[in-house]
Formats: C-alpha cells, sequence, structure tokens
C-alpha cells in the first residue's frame, strides 16, 4: 500500500516528463518574460514630447546640410554624393513626420535620428568642397587671365609693327601712283 | 579708300582680335543670366499619362497616380509636397494671394533636386467609406502603407451627380532667406466620386 502511494505521489510531481518543481519556475520565468516587456514598453515607449524634440533636431540638420551643401554647389563643386545622402535623408526625415501623424511617435523618432545620424558630417565635406571649388576657380581663371593676357600683349606688339609695315605700304602705294592729269577746256 | 578709313578699319580689326582673345577670361567671369526661372509640378494617370485618372473609386480597390516635381530655377532646390483631402465646403489654396489650403496635411514628401532635374513617385491609394442616405463619410485614406483618419463628409452632389472629393497636393519650397518652407503657390489634383460600386 506504500509502495503504490509514494508511486502515485511521484506520478503527481511529474507532469509530462517534468517535475513540479521545474514546471513552477518555467511559470515564473514567463511571467517574469511578460512584465519585463510589459515594464520595458512603458519605460522605453517615446512620447509625443520626445519625438517633437527629434523631429526639430532632424529639420534643423537636414535644413543647416542643404545649405552647406547648395553653396558648395553654386560655386561649382561635385557634390553628387552628398546629394544622394541629403536625398535619402530628406525621405527620412518625411517618413518621420508622416509617422507622427498618424501617433506612431516610436518610429517617428527613430527616423528622426536616423536623418538626424546620415547628414552628420555632411556640412563638413560640403564646405571642404565648396573651398577645393573655389580654389580650382581661381587656378583656372589665373590661367585663363594669363593665357589672355600674354595673347593681348603679342597682339599689342604685333598691332603696332603692322601698322607701321601697313602705313609704309599704304603711302608707298599713294606715292607711287601716277598723277591723273585733267584735259584743259 | 581714305588714310583715315584703312587707319579706323586696322584700329577695329585689332580691337576685334583683342575681344577674342580675351573671351575664355570674360567666359570665366561673367556669369549670363539664366532662363526664366520655375518649377514644375504635375500629376499623370496610372498610364504615366495626363489622363484615366482615377475619378469613380470604390472602397475596396487601390488606385494610382504619379505625381512629379521638376526644378528650373537655376540651382539645387529642397521641395515639400503636402498631400491634403477635401469635401466640396473646405478651403482651397487662394491661388490669388498665394496662400496654402488651411487643412492639415495628411502626409508629406520631402524633395531635393538640382536645376534640370525631375523626380516622380508612384502614388496608390485608397479609402475606407460609408454612404448612408444623402451622406457619404470617409473614415480613411490609404496613402502610401500610411492608413490616415480623415473623418470627412459630404452630401450628394444634385448638379454632378456623386459625392465628390478632392485629393491634392501643394508644392513647398524652401526659402534659406526667411527661413522655412513657403507655399510655392502650385497645387495638382484629382477629383474622386465615392459613388462607383455603390451605387445609390
Amino acid at each position: 500500500m506504500k509502495l503504490e502511494h509514494d508511486l502515485r505521489l511521484q506520478l503527481v510531481r511529474v507532469i509530462g516528463g517534468v517535475p513540479m518543481v521545474k514546471c513552477k519556475s518555467v511559470v515564473c520565468f514567463v511571467v517574469f518574460i511578460l512584465m519585463f516587456s510589459w515594464f520595458m514598453d512603458a519605460c522605453f515607449a517615446v512620447d509625443k514630447a520626445v519625438a517633437d524634440e527629434a523631429l526639430i533636431d532632424a529639420e534643423n540638420d537636414l535644413v543647416s546640410t542643404y545649405v552647406a551643401v547648395e553653396e558648395a554647389e553654386q560655386v561649382g563643386a561635385n557634390a553628387s554624393e552628398l546629394l544622394a545622402k541629403l536625398k535619402f535623408a530628406g525621405n527620412l526625415l518625411a517618413d518621420a513626420y508622416n509617422a507622427h501623424r498618424v501617433g506612431d511617435y516610436d518610429k517617428a523618432c527613430s527616423y528622426a535620428m536616423n536623418c538626424s545620424d546620415r547628414v552628420k558630417g555632411i556640412a563638413s565635406e560640403a564646405a571642404g568642397l565648396e573651398l577645393e571649388a573655389e580654389k580650382a576657380y581661381s587656378e583656372r581663371l589665373f590661367a585663363t587671365a594669363a593665357v589672355s593676357s600674354a595673347g593681348l600683349s603679342l597682339l599689342l606688339v604685333l598691332s603696332l609693327f603692322g601698322w607701321r609695315i601697313l602705313k609704309r605700304r599704304y603711302f608707298k602705294r599713294i606715292l607711287g601712283m601716277k598723277p591723273e592729269v585733267g584735259k584743259a577746256e | 579708300m581714305r588714310f583715315e578709313d584703312f587707319k579706323l578699319l586696322y584700329m577695329f580689326s585689332c580691337v576685334g582680335l583683342g575681344l577674342i582673345i580675351l573671351s575664355p577670361t570674360l567666359a570665366v567671369v561673367i556669369k549670363l543670366p539664366g532662363g526664366e526661372r520655375f518649377s514644375e509640378l504635375w500629376i499623370l494617370g496610372p498610364s504615366h499619362m495626363a489622363e484615366d485618372y482615377p475619378f469613380n473609386v470604390s472602397g475596396d480597390k487601390l488606385y494610382k497616380v504619379y505625381l512629379g516635381i521638376s526644378n528650373h530655377m537655376g540651382g539645387l532646390k529642397y521641395y515639400r509636397i503636402y498631400v491634403k483631402f477635401r469635401n466640396q465646403t473646405d478651403p482651397l489654396p487662394d491661388m490669388v494671394n498665394g496662400m496654402p489650403s488651411d487643412l492639415e496635411p495628411l502626409l508629406e514628401y520631402r524633395v531635393f533636386l538640382r536645376h534640370n532635374e525631375n523626380w516622380e513617385m508612384e502614388i496608390r491609394f485608397s479609402f475606407d467609406y460609408d454612404i448612408e442616405g444623402n451622406i457619404c463619410s470617409v473614415s480613411k485614406l490609404v496613402i502610401d502603407g500610411y492608413a490616415l483618419d480623415v473623418d470627412k463628409v459630404t452630401e450628394w452632389d444634385e448638379e454632378k451627380g456623386g459625392f465628390h472629393f478632392q485629393l491634392f497636393f501643394e508644392l513647398w519650397l524652401y526659402n534659406a532667406s526667411v527661413p522655412s518652407f513657403r507655399f510655392y503657390d502650385r497645387f495638382v489634383w484629382i477629383w474622386l466620386n465615392m459613388t462607383s460600386a455603390r451605387a445609390r
């Protein structure tokens, strides 16, 4: 009888091959995970104010980058690569605003921060390209001005010599002409 | 030929030749003004032509149009497009005073374009609406995957025969001197009739 009771007790403790103690710890673990995820959401959820701030920062970053790239383009810098990055960041900012409009502040914040990250350093790169382009412009201007000056100087000298020769020829031709004598009436 | 005429001809020839020699430098220094500066905004139908625009729409279908911008402003520009939705009584942009519509934008796009560069995007949209008697209420507009609450109501238009709404796109341009976006006085739209497949 005792042996049968012991066996039954053992059977109750083992459910589906898992001892009762293990089963309890699994339940506790699951509950802990659920609560943790709930608290995680509560702790790390982005509220509207944070998203707003991220959007403003991203907007300012994008605008300052745009101004730098535009200035670089104006002086003739090849900013194609920077422009591609700027376009991508622009799409991210639009996505951030769109997510904000539908109330998805997590996504809005994430997109806005991604936008700020993407444009980081572009303004300084653009400034570098602008300086390079200005330098290249100055060099080109100097080279063409030098060639033009040399050409003009040569033209001045040749034209003076040419004028002397042409003048001499002109007078020679005039003096060499036979005077026509009109018939006396 | 008189001597004075010969002298004058020689001088003009020299000056002309001088200008030709100077022209590369002048080309580097002098920036000639470009043509008229403007930006284009357009909307095309699903066949990528200015025809077959979605008009009779139903709630269970997806529609598409193409929206495009072209920059002829002489340099890199930063554009923003606002997507707005109105019924027949909501305000449209005021073209005379250059004011945008007072309606809140539902969606936006940001575009950077160089001089003479184009941008075009396929826009897919669908609706969720109900018709009760003479009233049609659009509760949701889904554009490019964004489900937007619009809550627009309109009455049956006896004259034109339909429940008419308008989806329109406003073009804004960033002005660095202000510095902010300014409505660029251009907008495009499509009319939508919500009676198809739910005929009264």
